[in-house]
C-alpha cells in the first residue's frame, strides 16, 4: 500500500513558460520527436507543433494476459489454490457470457479479464456480444437512463427495436452451455433462447433497478423472471423477482494497465504530458461523460474550493461505444469550464487505461459525484490507489465508501466542496481513508473475488456443491 | 521459536478455510418497527450474514461499528443510542444464531418502547436484508505441533482465521473457537487457549488478530507463567 504523500513531489522536468500558464494547450516539456500523434484536448485545438504523446491516438500493443498465479502476491496463494480447488469441481463445464458492448464501460472491463481466468481454470467461458444499428443502441440507452429513473416516453417503435434485435442475435447464436450469463438489459430477450431440459441461465445486471421507469422495467420484467437466478451489484439495486438473487460487487482487476502499480516517472510523465502540475493538489474525477456522472457538478464544486485552495481539477472520460449522448455532455462540461486553465477536460480514447492509472496515482483526491450510479469501479479504482476519495451517495457507491471510514460520500455540490477542503487540510485523515479504502478494495471488489463468487455460483446452480449454512 | 510445549498433538489441526455467497434477501426495512419485525422472521443465515460475516467482509477496519443491524441505526436511522447498544452486541457472547437473534430483538425492543416515536420515521436509506451461503473448503495445511501451528496461522488466507476464530462457536456451541479448543483438548495448553479467548475481535483487524495469536504461540514467558 502506498499511502498519499503529503506534499506531491514537484514536476521533475524543468517547467517551463508554458507550465507556468498551466496551459492546457501546450505541453510541459517537448515530446520526443519519435513519440506518438495525440489526441487534442477536449475542446481545445492544438497546433499541429504541439503535440504530446498522451493520449495514443491507436491502442497500444495489449498486455500479456495476467495468469492466476500473477495474483499470489496481491491477495495471497492460499487465494488462488482455493479458487482452483472450488474450479476443479466444475472442470469440462461450459459458459457463455453476453453482453452489448466489446469495449467501453466496465462490464466489458470485467469480461476481458475474467474470460481468461475461467479459462485458466478449465472452464470453458466463451464471450459473444450482441449487434445492433444506431437505433437498437440509441433505444437501448434511453432505456438504460429511464430504468435509473430518468423520465421517458416509452413508444411502441422502441419496445419493437428492441425485441427485434434481441430476436435477430438470437436467431444467429447458439446456446448450448451449461451456464449462460447474459449481461445487462440489452440482451435480456435472448432468455427465450433457453432450453427445458439443459441449461441455467443468469441475468447479470450491472445498473440500479431502484427505481426504474414502470414501462421499460415492465417490458424487461417477465423477460428477467424467465432467468434461473439474477445477480446484482447492491442490494438496493434489485427487485422483488420471483427467482432468486445474489450480490457480485463488481470489481476491478489489480493487474490490469488501468489498475497496476506504476513507476513514479511514468507518472509524472503523463501529468506533463498533459500540463498537470504536480506541485499543486488535483482533483480527479474519471467518468464517461454522462450527466448522471454530474461532471458539470464537479466543476460547480471545485469552483468553490478555487476560492480557499489553490488546486486543479482533471475531468478524464471518455464515451462508450453504446453512448450517443457523450458529445452533448462533454461540451456542457467546457462551457461550464470555459476559460479556467486548472481545469483539465481530457476526452480520451478507450485505450486509455495507462494514462487514467497514472492520473488516479497522481491525485491527491478522487471524486466520484455520480448523481445516479451502476456501482462505480471508478470509485474501486480510487480507493485500490490508496487515494482519498469523495463520491456521490447514490448506486453501489456507499457499499465501497464507508463514509469517514473508506472516504466521504456526498448529496450535493455543495457537500463535495466542504470535504474536498476539509481533506486538502487534514492530509492525515486523508491517508487514513487511503489505506482503509486499498483494504476495503482487496477483501471485496478484486478480480479474483469475482472469479470466486462466479465458481460459487456454478457450484450452486449445477448442484455440484451443497452450502452449510443456507 | 513458539511456546514451551513441543509434544505433539493428540490429533492434528486441520485449517479450513470459508468463502461466501450472499443472497439478497426479500425484505427490506424503511423504519425500525420494520427492521424489528423482519429481524424476528429472517433466515438464521440473514442474521449470520449481518452479524457475523460482517466482521470478514470489513475486517480491516478497527473503529466504526460491529454489525449491519447497528451500522444502519446510526448512518440511516441517526440513532445513536441504539447504535452503540446494537453495537455491544458481541457475537463472542452467542453460541447460537437464536440466541444472537433474540438479544437483537430484546435491543431493538427496549430502544422502541423507550423511544416509541422512533418506531415508525423513515430511514434515510432502507436496510436490506441479505443472507450468507457458505461454503467450507480444505487449505490443505495440518498442524500437530505448535511450530506447524505457528506456521499454518501465519499461511492461511484472512477467511480461515474468521472461519475458525470467529464462526466457531456456533459449530462448537461453546464460548470459544477452534483454536483454543484444540489448543486445550489435543495439546492441554488451557492458559493458551484462555489468551487466544480474550484476543479482542472488535478492536483489531483480522491481520491484527493473527499476528497476536502467533505472538501468543512465540511468548514462551508468558505461557509458562500462566501454563
Amino acid at each position: 500500500m502506498s499511502p498519499r504523500k503529503k506534499n506531491p513531489p514537484a514536476a521533475k522536468a524543468p517547467r517551463s513558460a508554458s507550465t507556468k500558464t498551466r496551459s492546457k494547450v501546450k505541453p510541459a516539456a517537448p515530446a520526443p520527436a519519435s513519440a506518438a500523434p495525440v489526441a487534442a484536448v477536449a475542446g481545445v485545438e492544438s497546433p499541429p507543433t504541439e503535440r504530446r504523446r498522451y493520449p495514443r491516438l491507436e491502442p497500444p500493443a495489449p498486455l500479456p494476459m495476467a495468469q492466476l498465479d500473477d495474483y499470489a502476491p496481491i491477495v495471497g496463494r492460499q487465494e488462488i489454490d482455493q479458487l482452483r480447488f472450488l474450479a476443479d469441481r466444475l472442470r469440462g463445464r461450459r459458459v457463455k457470457m453476453v453482453n452489448s458492448t466489446a469495449v467501453g464501460g466496465g462490464v466489458a472491463e470485467i469480461l476481458n479479464r475474467l474470460i481468461p481466468l475461467m479459462n485458466e481454470l478449465e472452464i470453458q467461458h466463451r464471450w459473444e456480444v450482441i449487434t445492433g444499428g444506431q437505433d437498437f443502441f440509441e433505444v437501448t440507452k434511453a432505456f438504460h437512463n429511464a430504468l435509473h429513473g430518468a423520465p421517458y416516453d416509452l413508444t411502441g417503435d422502441a419496445q419493437e427495436i428492441f425485441l427485434r434485435y434481441n430476436e435477430q442475435n438470437r436467431q444467429r447464436m447458439a446456446f448450448g452451455e451449461d451456464v449462460v450469463v447474459i449481461h445487462d438489459p440489452q440482451p435480456a430477450g435472448l432468455i427465450h433462447s433457453r432450453q427445458p431440459d439443459h441449461g441455467k441461465w443468469v441475468w447479470r445486471c450491472h445498473i440500479d433497478l431502484s427505481n426504474p421507469h414502470p414501462g421499460v422495467w415492465g417490458l424487461l420484467r417477465p423477460l428477467v423472471e424467465e432467468y434461473d437466478t439474477a445477480i446484482f451489484s447492491s442490494p438496493a439495486f434489485s427487485r422483488r423477482l420471483s427467482i432468486p438473487q445474489y450480490l457480485f460487487y463488481p470489481c476491478i482487476d489489480p493487474l490490469s494497465e488501468k489498475n497496476k502499480k506504476l513507476e513514479e516517472s511514468s507518472v509524472q510523465d503523463v501529468c506533463d504530458a498533459f500540463g498537470i502540475d504536480r506541485s499543486r493538489p488535483i482533483l480527479t474525477q474519471v467518468s464517461r461523460f454522462d450527466r448522471l456522472k454530474d461532471p458539470v457538478g464537479v466543476i460547480r464544486a471545485y469552483k468553490m474550493v478555487k476560492r480557499y485552495v489553490d488546486c486543479q481539477l482533471v475531468l478524464a472520460g471518455g464515451g462508450a461505444s453504446d453512448d450517443p449522448e457523450g458529445a452533448a455532455v462533454l461540451a456542457e462540461a467546457q462551457t461550464e469550464a470555459a476559460g479556467d486553465p486548472d481545469v483539465f477536460i481530457l476526452d480520451l480514447p478507450p485505450w486509455s487505461a495507462f494514462e487514467i492509472n497514472a492520473l488516479q496515482s497522481a491525485s491527491t483526491i478522487i471524486i466520484q459525484k455520480s448523481l445516479r450510479e451502476g456501482f462505480g469501479l471508478t470509485v474501486a479504482e480510487g480507493l485500490w490507489k490508496g487515494k482519498p476519495v469523495i463520491a456521490g451517495a447514490v448506486g453501489g457507491i456507499p457499499v465501497q465508501v464507508i463514509h469517514k471510514l473508506t472516504g466521504m460520500l456526498v448529496h450535493s455540490v455543495e457537500g463535495c466542496a466542504f470535504q474536498i477542503r476539509y481533506l486538502l487540510t487534514h492530509p492525515e485523515f486523508a491517508a487514513q481513508l487511503g489505506r482503509n479504502g486499498r483494504e476495503h478494495v482487496r477483501e471485496n471488489f478484486l478480480m479474483t473475488s469475482n472469479v470466486k463468487r462466479y465458481l460459487l455460483l456454478y457450484l450452486q446452480l449445477l448442484g455440484a456443491a451443497a452450502p452449510e449454512l443456507a | 521459536m513458539p511456546s514451551t510445549n513441543h509434544n505433539p498433538a493428540r490429533s492434528p489441526f486441520d485449517f479450513q478455510s470459508a468463502a461466501h455467497l450472499i443472497r439478497i434477501g426479500e425484505a427490506r426495512a424503511d423504519t425500525l418497527g420494520e427492521l424489528l419485525e423482519h429481524v424476528r422472521t429472517c433466515s438464521e443465515g440473514s442474521i449470520f450474514e449481518h452479524t457475523f460475516q460482517t466482521l470478514q467482509e470489513h475486517h480491516f477496519l478497527k473503529e466504526g461499528l460491529s454489525n449491519d443491524f447497528a451500522q444502519w441505526a446510526l448512518a440511516a436511522c441517526n440513532e445513536a443510542a441504539l447504535a452503540e447498544h446494537l453495537t455491544a452486541v458481541d457475537v463472542r457472547d452467542f453460541t447460537s444464531i437464536a440466541d444472537l437473534r433474540e438479544r437483537v430483538i430484546e435491543t431493538l425492543e427496549e430502544h422502541l418502547q423507550s423511544n416509541p416515536q422512533a418506531r415508525e420515521r423513515r430511514s434515510f436509506e432502507p436496510f436490506y436484508f441479505c443472507a450468507s451461503e457458505l461454503y467450507v473448503m480444505p487449505t490443505g495445511i495440518s498442524a500437530r505441533t505448535l511450530d506447524e501451528f505457528a506456521e499454518g496461522l501465519s499461511q492461511v488466507p484472512r477467511a480461515s482465521i474468521h472461519y475458525h476464530f470467529i464462526d466457531a462457536r456456533l459449530r462448537l456451541k461453546l464460548n470459544s473457537n477452534d483454536f483454543s479448543y484444540w489448543l486445550r483438548d489435543s495439546l492441554d495448553l488451557p492458559a493458551m487457549a484462555e489468551r487466544f479467548d480474550r484476543i479482542d475481535i472488535y478492536t483489531l483487524t483480522l491481520e491484527d488478530v493473527r499476528r497476536k495469536m502467533i505472538a501468543v504461540l512465540r511468548d514462551q514467558d508468558g505461557n509458562r507463567g500462566r501454563a
